[in-house]
């Protein structure tokens, strides 16, 4: 019934960068019509008649009923039953806040948006939730690297929320053969495990950048872990979580893959680059960098033990190189305390 | 004291009446319904788990002479289950299990559902008055004139907030009165105060075993309860209760009941709800809905009642510390006299003392935890109007989900707690044992709770300059959680000077239980009544105002407990 139902209906996936045409694609296999919400009308044009997206994706060619639109009034000019949303969390509120008039309070919403809202450290979902007349919303996150997706690879994914019919719904729109939607009701841990994994991708880069070996990144990962189930419980998530797709999953893919723009802001400040002339460098966001800031202003300030969060802070504000990180690391956090812990 | 014409007017086109007029077709369609609603289960183990659950009710309960008025209604059920025991032993073929369901869901349905006399409210309205005023009276041989009678009661009565809104939604929808509960005083005054905002009469769910006082029972059923038997746990009774709230919503009855199950035990505001009842109004609005009724909306208002003492604090506290404590609790004897001279001591002093009740009607809800404005519409965070059936669409399809609706509701009840606080009307008592309390930990800070509880009159004593430090921190506090819009303060706390508060606090403070729950005596100040200190300190508890939320710890949401036990 369910598949039936969406086979004739319209949804709209707001963004159009790497991972937003990777989900569009996805969904117009399932929906009759599937909007595309992207910010310049030059790039909408690009697509509608090239039918790619050659900024962020290259060689991924959309399907017929994909429809792209720079103007919000003519994406919900037909009614409209579902929205991804994949912008990054900087636009949100923004974004939502304009969207919210054209909006019945009907539509389902998931998110895959990796990030937590500037200054207020509030996730997406309760951005959305502030600013849209909706109470469905979920999050998708999960080891996603889009450009593996789009070239056909096997994988898979977590849709988390409170409401099943977003889970259900989200499931019949973006499976297929070869990649896979599972379901969650930890909202909290999904959406906490997506952005601080992007802290963790940055060292990853970083270490990488100066010729680590394996012991070092495992190091990085298994405390990596145990550094965001404390920030993630503090903060309401299930530690299980975590440890699925969504966490360890997630991290494994990032911590060791160039596809990551997160890895690669990390491989450069390694390199000893300027964060500037990074973020200018990479095209898209880098949510990572200014994840980092925030949650390791929070976590300093309740006292939550976040060495590696620190670090990476350390590297992205200019106070240490990312030897000296590292040094301080083993020195002051990996040594015997593996899992007892005293606030320094 | 008669009704005003349109008083007369209200009550005759009232719903209640109406629902008494058409009690068999409610009792049928609720049968229906709940029978629909059972239909996933399968019958014989439904009905096998009432059989026994009863039985063992019945077995269990103990027999008291004052009960005896009860007698009928217990040989009733005996046969009842017995019928339903002979049916359960004859084979399906011979005795279809849909018949015994409904004869079961039809018993219990007749047991709960109430009745509405108008004579028996123009009597109860006219008598209460006049019986509360000759309480408040009481203590004034001048004002006990027959003439002076009646003008007393609604000055004592200090009904604060969205009344207006009140009554404008009452005509546009129904409207489901959900108060706090801290006593068994609650209900007469809450029906009473629908009455004084000129509202028509509210159904109400009333305990069963308050039904065993003949007098008692006979006004309540006439006066709209309808009967809530908490020792009747099997699904059958559950989903029938539900059905019965969601079928009286439906037709338009305006209701009322306590969220948070019985009264507070803690003493706190209730922070955890019973979200089984509350989720009807949300089933009711689908329903009216698909049937298209013309004001298909139920307007959820929260109400705060405030009082300086509660008569059952003693046996409420101890109840929660039994319960929480276990083998850390030890029951200190009691020796306040006994029960009929405490409820004498109790009302003579509550109303001698010209003391007053303070109750908040809250900013309402819809079925979702929106707010609602005057007009009865939803609204969204940024106060924009939404369309609730759009939230209740899915698949294209206007219809129940449990699930979501479970989660609708989960949604409404945080909310409403949230209300609840913000709707609290703060009193001196509750801002003094607050803040001698708070006093209290900071000499003992490593103590817990139960060891705390159990200090000395001697440990308790401390300089009344080191419990005004506390006082005068917390009501800073206070005003400015007021300011945030988190809290209210009563107009006493907003006006008077500090010392004359102290005054009023310690002198309200509980102090009907026949000793002080706080005294001061020149530059000393100490407490010989720990738990019930303990009871009056809770209210303002839940605010992010106590000793760790000072030092900085993590803040703890309300019914939380710190490390030492105290709720936070």
């Amino acid at each position: 019934m369910s598949k039936d139902f969406w086979r004739n209906e319209t949804i709209a996936v707001m963004g159009g960068g790497a991972w937003g045409s990777v989900l569009v694609h996805l969904a117009s296999a399932h929906v009759k019509e599937v909007r595309l919400w992207v910010r310049s009308e030059d790039i909408a044009r690009e697509m509608n008649s090239t039918h790619q997206n050659s900024k962020y994706l290259p060689g991924l060619e959309l399907r017929n009923n994909v429809r792209a639109f720079s103007e919000m009034s003519q994406l919900f000019d037909s009614p409209i039953r579902a929205i991804l949303w994949v912008l990054p969390s900087r636009a949100t509120r923004g974004r939502a806040k304009e969207m919210a008039s054209f909006m019945t309070g009907e539509e389902l919403i998931i998110h895959a948006t990796k990030g937590v809202e500037e200054g207020t450290l509030k996730r997406v979902s309760t951005v959305l939730l502030e600013e849209l007349p909706c109470l469905r919303v979920g999050a998708l996150s999960g080891p996603n690297l889009a450009k593996e997706i789009a070239d056909g690879e096997p994988a898979a994914t977590v849709i988390a929320s409170s409401y099943e019919e977003v889970i259900e719904a989200g499931t019949h729109i973006l499976s297929s053969e070869k990649f896979s939607v599972f379901g969650g009701r930890d909202l909290i841990g999904v959406e906490w495990a997506g952005a601080l994994k992007n802290i963790l991708a940055i060292a990853s880069g970083a270490l990488d950048a100066i010729g680590m070996g394996r012991n070092v990144r495992a190091l990085l990962i298994s405390r990596g872990i145990a550094e965001m189930v404390r920030f993630g419980e503090a903060m309401g998530a299930q530690r299980e979580t975590f440890l699925g797709l969504a966490g360890v999953g997630d991290l494994l893919a990032t911590c060791s893959s160039d596809l990551s723009r997160n890895y690669r802001v990390g491989y450069r400040l390694g390199k000893n680059e300027k964060l500037t002339s990074i973020i200018r460098d990479i095209q898209s966001t880098a949510e990572g960098v200014r994840t980092t800031k925030y949650v390791w202003e929070y976590a300093r300030e309740r006292g939550i033990l976040m060495p590696i969060t620190h670090g990476v802070y350390q590297m992205i504000m200019g106070e240490a190189s990312v030897e000296q990180v590292l040094d301080s690391l083993t020195e002051s956090h990996f040594k015997s305390r593996l899992y007892e812990w005293k606030p320094a | 004291m008669g009704h005003t014409e349109s008083q007369k007017k209200t009550i005759d086109s009232c719903a209640l009446l109406r629902l008494t007029k058409d009690r068999p077709q409610v009792i049928q369609s609720l049968t229906r319904a709940t029978t629909k609603s059972l239909d996933s289960y399968e019958k014989e183990m439904i009905l096998a788990e009432a059989l026994y659950t009863e039985r063992s009710r019945l077995r269990n309960q103990k027999f008291k002479f004052t009960q005896i008025s009860t007698l009928p209604r217990r040989w009733r059920d005996q046969k009842m289950w017995g019928s339903i025991h002979s049916g359960l032993l004859k084979s399906s073929g011979e005795v279809d299990r849909t018949d015994l369901l409904e004869r079961v869901i039809k018993y219990y349905g007749d047991e709960i559902a109430g009745r509405f006399s108008p004579r028996v409210y123009d009597f109860a309205t006219s008598a209460v008055p006049y019986g509360f005023n000759w309480l408040l009276n009481a203590a004034s041989v001048k004002r006990f004139l027959p003439w002076k009678l009646t003008k007393n009661l609604e000055s004592s009565l200090f009904i604060e907030g969205e009344v207006e809104t009140l009554r404008k939604l009452e005509k546009k929808g129904t409207v489901l009165l959900v108060p706090t509960h801290q006593s068994n005083i609650d209900s007469i005054l809450i029906g009473y105060l629908i009455y004084l905002m000129g509202l028509p009469p509210f159904a109400y769910g009333a305990g069963l075993n308050l039904f065993s006082n003949p007098i008692l029972s006979f006004f309540m059923g006439n006066l709209g309860a309808y009967t809530v038997d908490r020792l009747k746990s099997n699904l059958i009774y559950k989903t029938t209760l539900k059905n019965y709230s969601m079928e009286i919503l439906k037709r338009g009855t305006h209701s009322i009941f306590f969220p948070g199950g019985g009264r507070s035990r803690s003493g706190a505001i209730e922070s955890q709800l019973k979200l089984g009842l509350l989720g009807t109004g949300l089933k009711a609005q689908i329903e009216n809905y698909k049937r298209e009724a013309q004001n298909p909306n139920i307007y959820i208002v929260p109400m705060v009642t405030s009082y300086h003492f509660v008569l059952e604090a003693r046996s409420l506290i101890e109840n929660y510390l039994i319960q929480e404590g276990k083998h850390r609790f030890v029951r200190v004897s009691d020796d306040s006299g006994p029960a009929m001279i405490q409820v004498f001591r109790f009302f003579w002093k509550f109303f001698s003392s010209q003391s007053n009740f303070t109750v908040r009607i809250g900013r309402p809800l819809d079925v979702f935890g929106n707010s609602v404005d005057e007009e009865g519409r939803s609204l969204d965070l940024q106060g924009r109007p939404i369309d609730p059936k759009k939230w209740l669409t899915t698949l294209g399809k206007l219809d129940h989900n449990l699930q979501r609706d479970e989660e609708y509701t989960k949604r409404l009840g945080e909310v409403l707690v949230d209300r609840f606080y913000e709707e609290n009307v703060v009193l001196s008592s509750h801002w003094v044992a607050f803040s001698y309390l708070r006093a209290l930990r900071k000499k003992y800070p490593d103590l817990d709770l139960y060891r705390f509880l159990r200090l000395s009159k001697n440990q308790t004593t401390i300089p009344f300059e080191r419990f005004s430090e506390q006082a005068r921190a917390v009501l800073l506090l206070l005003k400015r959680k007021e300011g945030e819009g988190k809290l209210h303060l009563s107009e006493a706390m907003r006006t008077q000077s500090f010392e004359s508060l102290v005054q009023t606090g310690l002198k309200r403070l509980g102090n009907f239980h026949g000793v002080s729950v706080v005294e001061k005596q020149g530059e000393l100040i100490w407490s010989g009544q720990m738990n019930l200190l303990y009871y009056y300190r809770n209210r303002l508890s839940g605010y992010g105002l106590s000793v760790k939320a000072d030092q900085g710890h993590r803040f703890l949401r309300p019914g939380e407990k710190d490390e030492q036990g105290f709720l936070a």
